[in-house]
Order: C-alpha cells, then structure tokens, then sequence
C-alpha cells in the first residue's frame, strides 16, 4: 500500500537555527599606513562588535595574528601588522540590505579614514571586497 | 541549494571594489579558525574539571563511524599540538557540529536528508 505523502510545504523547518550562512570577514589593522605608528585597535575591535552585534545580530573577534599588505601607491611599500580577523554569520537578506550595507560601508570608511589606512578588507560570503575611498557619502 | 548573493549590489552598498573569490574554509587557516573557536569558547568550569562551552547544556548521545572517530583524534591531537588546547575528540565534534548548523540552509539540510534513489515501489 502506497504511503501517503506529505507535502513538503507542511514540513517543519529541519534546522530553525541555519539561515544564518553568509560570513562576513573583517580586518581590524594594528598600525596606520605608515607600518610604524599604533593604531587605537581596541577600539576599533569594540566598534566593529559593537556595529555587527547591532546590524547583523553578532560577531567573533579573534586574537591578533600576523599580516602584511602591500602597499602599491607606496612604491609597494610593505606593511606588517596584527590584525584583528572578525568573523560575522548573517542572513543572504541581511548583508544584500542597503540599509545594513550603508552602515557597514559607512564604518569601514570611518575606520580607514580615521586609522589613516591604504585599505580596508572585506570578506563577503566567498569574494574579497577593498575599500579605499574613506570619504563619506 | 545555495543562494547566490549580489556581488555587485554589495559592492555599490559598501562603496567597494571587487577583488575576486576567496576560499578560506580549508587548510592552515581552517585549523588555525578552529584553534581559535577552540580558545574563544572553552572556559574551565566554576566547579572545576576540563575546559568546555558553558553554552552546551544538552547532552545526547552520536552514532558515528570508527573512521570519523578516528579522524576527530588525529585532529585533535594536532590542535594540542599547535595551540595546546586540550579539546577532547567529541568537544571538536560538537564545535564542528554547531559551526556547520550555523551555515547550513534549510534547503542544504533537506538535500543531506533526503534518499539519494527512490524505491520504485
């Protein structure tokens, strides 16, 4: 005898907890543009938890590790730093939110502009994005 | 299935420039993420006794393979290795378990479920 099916509209959702699939990586510098002067990094480490805790729902700060950036309209000056890497889980609709884009867009630029940087990096789902007009908008 | 995500309109909303994919769930710094989460999340009991998430209150019990087993204590023998975190075989599973259900869509579960053949009759 043939098993009645179930309509798949009427499933319960398998995991309640799994929308949240887009990382956002963010890269909070530990020195300016110049590779010597110190950066405020905790700061900017409390604000960028403080902006993704508000706008995306929550963020992970891991320990520094160890970076380097080239950087090209210096001659390819090479920058070493410890960076901050922040991870973010959030939703397809709310990374692709123009609301939520301007804010994150709008903290970076005020990150790069006020930590004097070359560059400030992005990670979005699986594409690398570079900020480097800090003028706001 | 995965969803696609408008590069393009993320870049206009940041006010960025596209630099290209990235693959940064693998290797070094996969193991480097996961001794990291390790670190981040695992705190010793008030009442003592082996660092652990003091979020996982559940406890339930988790068939697996001898060769999963397996490959959960080669990994966590490097992670002590590395970082000297003591992270037992089935902490690391829990932690990967409840990595992947943060990114998993319902659509991606669906499919993992979900008889590879039907029976005829």
């Amino acid at each position: 005898m043939a098993k009645k099916r179930t309509k798949a509209a009427a499933k319960p959702h398998i995991l309640e907890g799994g929308r949240k699939r887009v990382l956002v990586v963010l890269f909070v510098p530990s020195v300016e543009r110049d590779g010597t002067t110190a950066i405020d990094q905790q700061f900017w480490v409390d604000s960028a938890l403080e902006m993704f805790g508000r706008v995306f729902g929550g963020a992970t700060a891991y320990p520094k590790a160890k970076g380097i950036w080239r950087d090209n309209e210096r001659g390819g000056a090479l920058v070493v730093d410890e960076p901050v890497v922040m991870h973010c889980y959030t939703t397809p609709a709310d990374i692709e939110s123009a609301r939520n884009l301007a804010e994150l867009g709008r903290f970076c630029r005020r990150m790069g502009y006020d930590a004097h940087q070359g560059e400030i990096g992005l990670v979005v789902g699986d594409e690398y994005f570079a900020i480097h007009d800090f003028a706001e908008e | 299935m995965k969803t696609q995500l408008d590069m393009h309109k993320i870049a206009k909303g940041l006010g960025a420039e596209r630099r290209g994919k990235v693959a940064a769930t693998g290797g070094y710094f996969g193991a480097m993420q996961l001794l990291a989460d390790v670190k981040a999340q695992f705190r010793v009991p008030d009442g003592g006794g082996r660092p652990t998430d003091p979020r996982w209150t559940e406890r339930r019990l988790l068939p697996l393979a001898p060769r999963t087993l397996k490959r959960l204590e080669e990994l966590t023998a490097k992670v002590r290795e590395h970082g000297g975190a003591n992270v037992e075989p089935m902490q690391l599973a829990a932690l990967l378990l409840e990595r992947t259900t943060e990114k998993l869509s319902e659509d991606e579960a669906e499919e993992l479920v979900r008889p590879k053949r039907r029976a005829s009759r």
